[in-house]
């Protein structure tokens, strides 16, 4: 796809993420959930980098402090030259142009007392791009790109069905013309024949528009569809990254080769001959991750070091890293 | 496999009241169930895949009616039964395990009480003997330590384990028919594969009947036999399950066949989508339901509802392109038969 480019847009440096519970009657003893702990990744201009992983792995957490919504806890994100995790509100403004965000629910992150026009208007009128007019043909414009008619620009979101509002959302999140988008869970809550439908929009627009993507899913067929390289996450920690086909074809960690080993495939001869690899158990809670490894509770090759040593990540060939003392 | 009927729904009608007007949930949907059989009920939202099952379990709600058919389970017609003759088969002979695991156990009452609660109600047993066979049934679901686990409440319990019970308690009462509606969607892929492993296994222990229901292909062509694809309220095909992957005949399937990306071929081919949106059954379309969205549809699909064409002794398919007047049409959806990766 685009690999012409060889430019980083966005590096992710050591980020960690924890949030505090409070225990006690008043309080006083604080515990952490570690929901993005010590994660590292690139992505090249014009590139999309699948995230995947298990609910509670921390991928949307880790999407969500990308684009600020959250503050690190520690790390850095550079996005194009500067670091922007640890900036504040005013620093960081005209950055929220450049990066955007397409959430999962389509129901719940459009404003139901606003009509199309606005929600997508909204963003134009924050940054000051557009007035009159001018805001008005932009809307259209909008509009008719994610493949609505512009002519609905009056009316309200509970007019639209599931995947016309998925749309919105895209429209809303182009209206600032940003640079790159993180898309957390975009197609899970749409319907089968209506997810192509999202899926081909998204590459139509990143081929027209050179976006640059944060694909966060747990359908992973679907990621490998979209991605150019692919990171599997478990439990606050990024286990493997690597270019998707290789990922696919050669995963390295007994985690992503069990995750997919898991998934049915609609083929039943292949449904039949394939061995699957069952995980015995749950992912563990992230108050109390296992020591060492954490995926060591339910991996099958878990060795006595794996509880002592904490495995780095090791490249395993051609950009293909993969955290496991296997290797 | 045995060819005993067990379950024979015929023209199956509901619909709902609302008050905007009648919305035709299932428009006369006919199939049979053999013993031991497991089938698959794909389709998308709204296409009246869950109500089909609630029909047979005599659960709809208000303002939900079945208004014509009949729901034959060993001979006896469901639909007619009065909600006291349904209660002692539900649970009992019929069993339903439900999409969400967490909304649907009882967040007051411990696991074990409420597997116990179904079976001290259909079976003859004391307090404890039901106790021990509430235990025995967490174990045949693969709950680690069932003694000391029957006592916890549902929100001591992950999601997986939680669909377990639900499982557990579904089977307590050794049903001859288990409905299993979306059982993992809303469960993680390590988790499900857990889930449809337990569910193969116990359907060849205690030899149940399933209806799955599922909007994943990748699920039907691990578990079913036998697969039924949904649209619009009415069967737009039937068949064995290699029949609707490797032979189909309709063009809803050929689209979700196609739609969906594979895992096992890999590689960066374009999606090919289904245009457009499901019908609205407040107004359901003259003819076939799918025509508006059909890349082959002709002049008659738009005006009547096509009848069951027969592709081979339990392969049909609602379309006029299997009428011998219609033009052929050979398509490639991409799967192909024997392959094994």
């Amino acid at each position: 796809m685009s690999k012409k480019n060889n430019e980083i847009l966005i590096e992710v440096k050591n980020l960690k993420k924890y949030f505090p519970i409070r225990k006690g009657f008043f309080g006083g003893h604080t515990q952490y959930v570690k929901a993005v702990d010590d994660v590292s990744f690139f992505i090249r201009k014009g590139e999309t980098l699948g995230l995947v992983g298990e609910s509670g792995c921390g991928k949307s957490t880790t999407g969500r402090t990308i684009i600020r919504l959250y503050k690190p806890t520690d790390g850095e994100v550079v996005f194009g030259n500067a670091e922007i995790g640890h900036m504040n509100e005013k620093e960081l403004h005209p950055f929220r142009k450049r990066i955007q965000m397409i959430f999962q629910d389509p129901y719940a992150s459009l404003n139901t007392r606003m009509t199309v026009g606005d929600i997508i208007g909204e963003a134009l009128d924050i940054h000051g791009l557009a007035s009159g007019k001018e805001r008005l043909e932009i809307i259209h414009e909008l509009l008719a790109k994610v493949g609505l008619n512009p002519d609905h620009a009056v009316r309200y979101p509970h007019e639209f069905s599931g995947g016309q509002r998925q749309r919105i959302g895209i429209a809303r999140a182009l209206a600032v013309r940003p640079e790159f988008i993180i898309c957390d869970e975009p197609i899970s809550a749409l319907d089968v024949s209506i997810q192509a439908q999202v899926v081909n929009m998204l590459e139509d627009l990143q081929a027209e528009l050179g976006l640059t993507y944060l694909f966060i899913a747990h359908d992973l067929s679907m990621v490998r569809h979209i991605s150019d390289r692919v990171g599997v996450m478990y439990l606050g920690k990024l286990v493997e990254i690597a270019d998707s086909e290789e990922l696919y074809q050669h995963p390295a960690h007994p985690y992503t080769k069990a995750l997919l080993s898991s998934i049915p495939i609609p083929d039943p001869d292949i449904s039949k001959a394939k061995k699957r690899i069952i995980l015995e158990g749950d992912v563990p809670s992230p108050l109390n991750p296992p020591s060492g490894c954490r995926f060591r509770t339910r991996c099958p090759y878990a060795m006595p070091k794996c509880a002592e040593v904490e495995p780095p990540m090791k490249d395993v060939g051609g950009g293909h890293m993969a955290a496991c003392h296997l290797l | 496999m045995k060819n005993e009927k067990l379950l024979e729904v015929k023209d199956l009608k509901t619909s709902f009241f609302t008050h905007v007007g009648e919305v035709k949930a299932i428009r006369g949907v006919s199939f049979n169930l053999d013993k031991g059989e497991a089938i698959g009920i794909v389709g998308e939202s709204g296409s009246g895949k869950s109500v089909t099952s609630l029909s047979v379990m005599r659960l709809l709600q208000f303002p939900g009616k079945i208004v014509g058919g009949e729901i034959l389970f060993r001979g006896q017609d469901l639909a007619k039964k009065s909600e006291k003759e349904m209660q002692a088969i539900r649970g009992n002979e019929i069993a339903m395990i439900f999409q969400d695991p967490m909304t649907s156990l009882n967040p007051v009452y411990t696991i074990g009480n409420q597997i116990m609660e179904a079976i001290i109600r259909h079976q003859d047993l004391s307090k404890s003997q039901a106790k021990e066979k509430a235990i025995e049934m967490l174990r045949l679901v693969g709950i680690p330590s069932p003694e000391k686990r029957v006592d916890n409440y549902p929100h001591e319990f992950s999601g997986g384990m939680r669909q377990r019970a639900m499982i557990a308690m579904a089977l307590s009462c050794e049903p001859s028919l288990l409905i299993a509606d979306e059982p993992t969607t809303a469960l993680d892929v390590t988790i499900q594969a857990q889930i449809l492993e337990l569910m193969k296994d116990l359907k060849e222990k205690i030899n149940t009947s399933i209806i799955l229901i599922t909007h994943d292909l990748g699920v039907v062509a691990d578990v079913c036999s036998r697969i039924i694809v949904m649209y619009g309220g009415l069967i737009m095909e039937e068949g064995a399950t290699e029949d609707i992957f490797y032979n189909p005949k309709h063009p809803y399937t050929w689209g979700l066949l196609k739609s969906i990306p594979r895992l096992d071929l890999g590689g960066k081919k374009r999606l090919i989508p289904i245009e457009g949106t499901p019908p609205d059954l407040l107004k359901p379309p003259k003819g076939c339901p799918f025509a508006a969205r059909c890349p082959y549809a002709m002049k008659v699909c738009m005006e009547h509802i096509p009848p069951y064409y027969s592709v081979d002794e339990k392969h049909r398919s609602m379309c006029w392109l299997l009428d011998e007047r219609a033009p052929r049409v050979e398509v490639d959806t991409g799967v192909q038969r024997g392959r094994t990766e």
